[in-house]
């Protein structure tokens, strides 16, 4: 067994009743988390990118810690995850073909000509093209949350961490999200590993989701 | 009894810890030129040229209409009351110290300030709120070298330009006013340039990048202060602006002071 993508080892979440949270999401698997609003099942996403701090306990991504690192170092190690916050986190004066294409501009050494070529395809698979030169304030929910999965996905990450992705989609699209995150089938299961955090999870998606836990008064419990 | 001393000492700690955390700001955005990733200068570049359009280039009519209108008012009347007790010749000095040193960097920074200071800061607080702050983050993007670092630069190369802009309009609309005065143009140039010495142009070069220093950190240090709510936006538009303007005035008094 290798190094699990992300774990959690006796992190302190939420505001009323804190939770003790360990968990491991294993390579090749999606896992879920749910919780309502207070639980603070939304901070697990953002202790595992250091862009908040735990008050207690530590998160290991792909074996690192990144609130150990220097901050240079960490943006750096950020690239290696795909990021969905909630809400989108799409720049609201870029095109979804800007945004998708903003962590590889900024992010590596690749010719714009090689950038085009990433962004073509990844407009393509989530059915973006027609859009892709608006804002997004110009298009739906469901094309925004999808242009954002676009821009995690930029760099073909092993690991991706999707923050209520499901709010607000139909069944359909959110089924389809999911299948693109997960990047398709290997024999081992799931190309990407896929940690999501939400408040629900639509009935279909269970299947596809490997583990599932519930977080309610400060107790993380399995859900299957 | 100690009640109103123990509030007092905290608003002044209060005071003092954010200009300290300002300071740390204005350093790390200056640090930033220095640790921009050769990828990312290329999309920096692109918000940086926007930038300049908005904060420089858009900024230019009003610029001239303030510095013709202040220039060509304070030069008339000048003029004519100068002339009458035979003080003409200080009108030089008037220009140089008053318009071209003093005023010209003050207003422009005003102007500038008022117009993209608030501008920077409600952007960037909306960055904030709308959670686009946190994407670039965990996207491994630095928002100080995407988000501050092109709006650094441009205001301070706008301020500086448009300082000199403001300047050479003042100076030409003084011209239109000593005609218009019955004095000849060979007079009016020869009474401004006799007043203006490398000194003055350069205090007034030294007033533009720093006023331009100032509205390229204040107005991004509190748009990027706000928290997850909306109703910080116009908060944070209103420090910026009342911040970059007492921050530029004790500059300019600074200036005089030292100078």
């Amino acid at each position: 067994m290798g190094v699990p993508p992300l774990s959690f080892e006796q992190v302190t979440v939420g505001d009323g009743t804190p939770s003790v949270v360990s968990l491991e999401v294993p390579g090749h698997r999606a896992v879920c988390v749910l919780g309502d609003e207070a639980s603070g099942v939304g901070s697990l996403g953002r202790y595992a990118l250091a862009l908040d701090r735990p008050p207690t306990g530590r998160v290991l991504v792909l074996g690192e810690n990144l609130a150990e690192l220097p901050r240079r170092a960490a943006l750096a190690f950020r690239r290696r995850v795909g990021y969905l916050p909630a809400g989108d986190g799409l720049l609201q004066n870029l095109t979804l073909y800007d945004n998708v294409a903003l962590p590889l501009r900024f992010g590596s050494d690749r010719s714009e000509i090689d950038i085009d070529g990433r962004i073509q395809v990844m407009l393509t698979m989530l059915r973006l093209q027609h859009v892709a030169k608006l804002r997004p304030a110009r298009v739906n929910e469901e094309e925004r949350r999808r242009a954002a999965l676009a821009r995690a996905l930029a760099f073909d990450p092993e690991l991706v961490i999707l923050e209520q992705p499901f709010d607000g989609l139909t069944t359909r699209a959110a089924a389809q999200l999911l299948e693109l995150a997960r990047g398709g089938e290997l024999a081992v299961g799931a190309r990407r590993s896929v940690f999501i955090v939400g408040q629900s999870l639509p009935e279909v998606l269970k299947a596809r989701v490997e583990l599932r836990y519930r977080l309610a008064r400060g107790r993380l419990e399995p859900e299957n | 009894m100690l009640a109103p001393i123990a509030v007092i000492g905290t608003q002044v700690a209060r005071q003092v810890a954010r200009v300290g955390a300002l300071a740390r700001f204005s350093f790390s955005a200056f640090q930033a030129w220095g640790t921009l990733p050769a990828a990312g200068r290329r999309v920096a570049r692109r918000v940086f040229l926007n930038q300049l359009w908005f904060t420089a280039l858009q900024a230019i009519p009003l610029v001239i209409v303030l510095s013709s209108i202040l220039s060509f008012l304070v030069i008339s009347q000048a003029v004519r009351e100068l002339g009458r007790i035979g003080a003409v010749e200080l009108i030089g000095t008037l220009m140089v110290v008053a318009i071209v040193r003093e005023l010209g960097p003050l207003l422009t920074a005003l102007a500038v300030a008022g117009r993209s200071g608030t501008a920077i800061a409600a952007e960037l607080a909306t960055n904030k709120v709308m959670g686009e702050v946190d994407a670039l983050e965990g996207m491994g993007i630095d928002p100080v070298h995407y988000l501050v670092l092109p709006r650094f630069g441009a205001a301070i190369v706008s301020v500086f330009s448009l300082t000199i802009l403001f300047d050479g309009v003042a100076i030409l609309a003084g011209l239109v006013a000593a005609l218009a005065n019955d004095m000849s143009a060979a007079h009016y140039f020869d009474i401004v340039l006799r007043s203006l010495a490398f000194r003055d142009a350069s205090v007034t070069l030294i007033k533009g990048l720093v006023f331009g220093t100032i509205i390229g950190t204040v107005p991004s240090f509190h748009g990027l202060a706000v928290r997850r709510a909306a109703t910080e936006v116009p908060i944070a538009s209103s420090h910026a602006v009342v911040g970059s303007i007492l921050a530029i005035f004790l500059c300019s008094a600074l200036f005089v002071a030292v100078s």
